[in-house]
This record gives C-alpha cells, sequence and structure tokens, in this order.
C-alpha cells in the first residue's frame, strides 16, 4: 500500500497536560486515540519537589496524523529549571513535528523518492526539537535570569546555561499509515502488537544504567537521539505506549513489556478508550506511589485503529 | 520478591525498586574470636535500622546479601533477602584463612552484571569490612577490582569500607572505594563496629533517597568538607 502523504498543516494548538493526574481523548489519523495520565511521585511529594514530568498531544490538522510527547525533568539539583524543561520539550516536539510537516507538504520529495517521507520526518525531528529546545531555553533565560547564586552554580559545575533545564523526551508521530518515533533519554516507548508481542520502535541505549540519562541538556544531544519508522500499514499496532521511567521502574516484572504487552492487547481488543480514560490515572498514581517507583510517572496510551469501540461510560470525542 | 498486583494494570503488578546491600565480610583467621563476635553483633545490629528505613520512605524495599571471604569467598546469602525480618546467621571465621579481596570482588561482580541485577533496581550498596591488609598473590586484588567496576552497578555502586583497626586502613581500601570523597570509616575498637555499621547504614538509606541532598548527608555523616561528595550525586546526565 502506497503510504499517504501528509496534507499542508496548519498551526497546531498544544495543551500540555496540567501537572496532576489528567486524562485527555482524541480521535485522528484512521482512529488513533490517545489517553494520558501523569501522577506526582511519592518521593517527590516527601522532599516537596513537584511533578517534573510533561505531556502534550496534537492533531495534526492538515493531515489527520496526531503526534505525542512525553518528558521527565531531571531531578537532580544541578537540573533546577527541568520542569520548565520537560514542559518546553513537549511544546517544541509537537511543533516539530507539525513545522516538518508543513515542510514536507510545501516542498514534497520528487516523484522516485515519494515513499521517503517519513524517513525525512525521522530524521528531521532531533535537530528540529533539538533547535527549537535551546531557543526556547534561551527565551526562558532572558525572561527569568539566573539569579547570582545560580550562576554562581552552574560556573562551579561548569555547566553550560541549559543544564538546569534537563528533560529526557519520547515522541511520537503518526500520520500517512506511518509511526515514526524519537526519543532521547530514559522512559519507555512500546509497541504492542495485535497477537501480543512487543517491540520496540526505537534502539535501545546501553548508556542508560538507570542513574544516568542522556539529556536535551547534554552537549551533543543529537547524537543521543534514537529514532524510528515504522510502516502500519505492513505491520499495523494495537497500542503504543510513551511513557516516563516512573512507570517502567514500578513494575515488578524484569523485563515486564512481555506479559505488559499481552495484556494491554487483550484490554486492546475488549476495551474502548473511555475505559482507559479512567484507569489510566490509576495507573500512573499507583506507580508513582510508594508502592511503586515514588517517581513522577507519566503516561501516554495511543489506542491503534483495531481497538474496541465500546466505550463503557467514557466520554471522549472521535 | 514481595509483589502488589492490580487486576485492572496490564503486567505482573507493581513493587518498590530493589535496593541491594551487598556484605563482603573478613572471614579470614585473623578474625577470630572478639572481632568476628563484634561483626556478627553489629550485622544483626545494622539489620534494624535498614528495615525501619525500608519502613519510612516511600521508594526502595531493600534485599541484603553476603559473601564471607578469606582465602576464597563463599556465598553466606546467596539469594536476595527482604531485609524486613530477616534475622543475621552468624558468620565463622576460616582457619587460617588469608584476606585475599580479589576473588570476593569478583563474585560480587557476577551477582550485579547486567541481566541478573534487575534494570530498575537502585544503585546497589557494597559495604566491605576488613580486619588486615588483602593477602592476594600479584595482580589477583586488582583484576577483581576491575571485573567488579567494569560492570554499571558495580562502577555505581555506593562502595564503603569499614577498617577494623587502624592497621586496616589500607590502600585497598582506598582503592575499592575509589573516590577521595569517602573516607574508610575506621573501627578503632570492636565497639566501635556496630557504630560505623550503622553509619554506612545511614549513608545507604539516605543517599538513595530521590531528591536527597546527597551532599549534606555525606558531609553529615562523614564529616566531609562542602563540596567533597561526588559519589553520592547522580540522577544526572550522562
Amino acid at each position: 500500500m502506497t503510504p499517504r502523504p501528509p496534507h499542508v498543516p496548519k498551526t497546531v494548538p498544544v495543551t500540555p497536560a496540567p501537572a496532576k493526574t489528567s486524562t485527555t481523548t482524541t480521535a485522528s489519523e484512521p482512529e488513533w486515540q490517545v489517553v494520558t495520565a501523569t501522577a506526582r511521585g511519592r518521593s517527590h511529594i516527601a522532599h516537596g519537589l513537584s511533578n517534573e514530568d510533561a505531556v502534550a498531544h496534537a492533531a495534526l490538522a492538515g493531515s489527520d496524523g496526531i503526534v505525542v510527547a512525553v518528558a521527565d525533568g531531571h531531578g537532580h539539583e544541578r537540573h533546577f529549571r527541568s520542569k520548565t524543561g520537560s514542559a518546553l520539550a513537549v511544546r517544541v516536539a509537537c511543533e516539530a513535528a507539525d513545522a516538518l510537516l508543513a515542510e514536507l507538504a510545501a516542498d514534497p520529495p520528487p516523484a522516485a523518492a515519494a515513499d521517503t517521507w517519513p524517513f525525512l520526518i525521522r530524521d528531521g525531528l532531533p535537530p528540529a526539537i533539538v533547535r527549537s529546545w535551546r531557543d526556547e531555553v534561551g527565551r526562558d533565560i532572558e525572561a527569568n535570569p539566573y539569579s547570582e547564586l545560580e550562576l554562581t552554580s552552574l560556573e562551579q559545575e561548569g555547566d553550560g546555561p541549559e543544564i538546569p533545564y534537563g528533560a529526557t523526551l519520547l515522541v511520537a508521530v503518526i500520520t500517512g499509515g506511518w509511526l515514526i518515533s524519537a526519543q532521547i533519554g530514559d522512559g519507555d516507548l512500546v509497541a504492542v502488537h495485535p497477537d501480543g508481542e512487543f517491540s520496540c520502535p526505537v534502539p535501545g541505549d546501553d548508556r542508560l544504567d538507570g542513574l544516568r540519562t542522556t539529556s536535551l541538556c547534554q552537549p551533543d544531544p543529537l547524537d543521543a537521539f534514537r529514532t524510528g519508522a515504522r510502516d502500519l500499514t505492513a505491520e499495523p499496532l494495537a497500542a503504543l505506549l510513551l511513557a516516563t521511567d516512573g512507570y517502567g521502574n514500578a513494575q515488578a516484572s524484569d523485563p515486564w513489556q512481555p506479559a505488559w504487552a499481552r495484556d494491554m492487547a487483550g484490554l486492546a481488543a475488549e476495551r474502548g478508550a473511555g475505559w482507559f480514560a479512567k484507569q489510566l490515572p490509576v495507573w500512573a498514581e499507583l506507580c508513582a506511589s510508594g508502592e511503586g517507583s515514588g517517581d513522577d510517572t507519566t503516561i501516554a496510551l495511543l489506542l491503534g485503529p483495531a481497538s474496541a469501540r465500546n466505550e463503557e461510560g467514557g466520554t471522549w470525542t472521535g | 520478591m514481595t509483589q502488589t498486583t492490580f487486576s485492572q494494570m496490564p503486567g505482573g503488578g507493581i513493587s518498590r525498586r530493589p535496593l541491594h546491600v551487598l556484605v563482603l565480610a573478613d572471614c579470614s583467621g585473623g578474625m577470630k574470636g572478639e572481632k568476628m563476635q563484634a561483626l556478627n553483633y553489629a550485622i544483626a545490629d545494622m539489620i534494624p535500622h535498614l528495615e525501619a528505613w525500608e519502613r519510612d520512605q516511600e521508594q526502595a524495599k531493600v534485599y541484603i546479601r553476603a559473601i564471607a571471604f578469606a582465602t576464597e569467598p563463599r556465598w553466606h546469602i546467596r539469594e536476595p533477602m527482604p531485609v524486613t525480618g530477616m534475622r543475621w546467621v552468624p558468620l565463622d571465621p576460616v582457619y587460617k584463612g588469608l584476606t585475599n579481596m580479589g576473588p570476593a570482588f569478583s563474585m560480587a561482580a557476577d551477582a550485579l552484571a547486567p541481566g541478573v541485577i534487575e534494570r530498575r533496581a537502585l544503585r546497589p550498596a557494597i559495604i566491605l569490612i576488613t580486619d588486615g591488609l588483602a593477602t592476594d598473590p600479584p595482580g589477583q586484588f586488582e583484576s577483581g577490582l576491575a571485573k567488579l567496576m567494569d560492570t554499571p552497578a558495580g562502577k555505581s555502586a555506593l562502595r564503603l569500607s569499614i577498617a577494623i583497626g587502624r592497621d586496616a586502613q589500607s590502600d585497598a581500601l582506598t582503592k575499592f572505594i575509589d573516590d577521595p570523597a569517602v573516607p574508610v570509616l575506621v573501627a578503632d575498637s570492636t565497639e566501635d563496629i556496630a557504630d560505623r555499621l550503622v553509619a554506612a547504614s545511614l549513608a545507604v538509606s539516605r543517599m538513595s533517597e530521590t531528591g536527597a541532598d546527597r551532599g549534606a548527608v555525606a558531609r553529615r555523616l562523614f564529616g566531609l568538607p562542602e563540596g567533597m561528595s561526588g559519589v553520592f550525586n547522580q540522577d544526572t546526565i550522562v
């Protein structure tokens, strides 16, 4: 099947989820639906820290596509503006995906290379995100200059101005029958196949040892981005998970993905977005609790076209 | 391991992140008598402190393992044992046993290898307790330590060392800790061993808490000067 090229998109309104448990659903790109939830980690509550995760999603107006982004601001004291850093990350990721599609629609590849467009987006997304994120960080610093104390701290650590804003980022774009993914840092991107198998849309990274992570704020972030492009017409998915590490670190099984994907494929076949909209905040709260990872937990669940449509009292638009 | 399962959630339920505490205990011949008795008492005394911390915090579940080493190492507690409710089975010294540390490090490395230790585990703590200088043949100490430091978990571990007696405060222990910010904890007498282990357990627990000011805790526990807390800085960028 020939991939459907993206249409010219309009400006995408992006609404990051508030830093509390929340759910949202939308429908776009043949019936993909998005449900999100975030919860403040118990250990963050105990230490007076706010929820430093962020999540945003948007319909790609001209293409029936969607973009979803999840970010996790680093908890270390060096990254004292990471809450802002993660909020900026999800916003610029959604905007960058939209802008790339617009560029592609305005200046499409030649007919002989028409099927290269998903890879152009895949390869274009990280530099566009990094450029925009750094610009936004610069603007935020202009608006909220570092104090003398903060500048001294940066100098002592030898840190550049972006370091306090450090955050991870996971992005998924579904458009034209393709899934395009990008990730920097820890967290989980898990594709659930209809038969209950799972796969990872981006390659792994041995540097992520659970203690340190790659980050948008590091000097060479482009080298740390992991990306992927997958033809969903050839390889349909039941669901896709984007989650900050508070979710995976709460899972008792090791590895947790096989049983999780098996269960999720079953749930996606039986339950609709309305049911997930009720469940996801509970899952996020449990994972973020003192019985789970105790860390901020943010989940974005994308339900594929084949997922059930029975709503069981849930409210969503689609 | 204990799990909390929620039927509505996909997967195998949730649980706290494991915090593995690995005790490397010197059981050489020189430990016989009062020292071994004091060591057993001190470890048994440390356990309730870790247990209380586990109850009070919101993130970790503590598991204990122990290697008894002399001429050769052996597992005293091979499988991670939940600290809650555990009873310490006393160690015995090995008659004429030497103080070979390299093989003990190697054994610890095997237990902390990727795929053996959980990916989601908090960085482990390794507590080395000895009363003497390493007696390893040439190269054995170094190769064992190198194997430990080659594992991500071993390298990132909070490595603490308790020297029983001033004479035991050797370069070997400093190499094991591998951070000038972390002092060897010296027990001047057998009575001091329990105090030093409590300090070690406090270090293990407090440093493992998300959002803790690890530098401040290190300075408070170990009397370090301002800025000397490198090993405790974590959860940051590569």
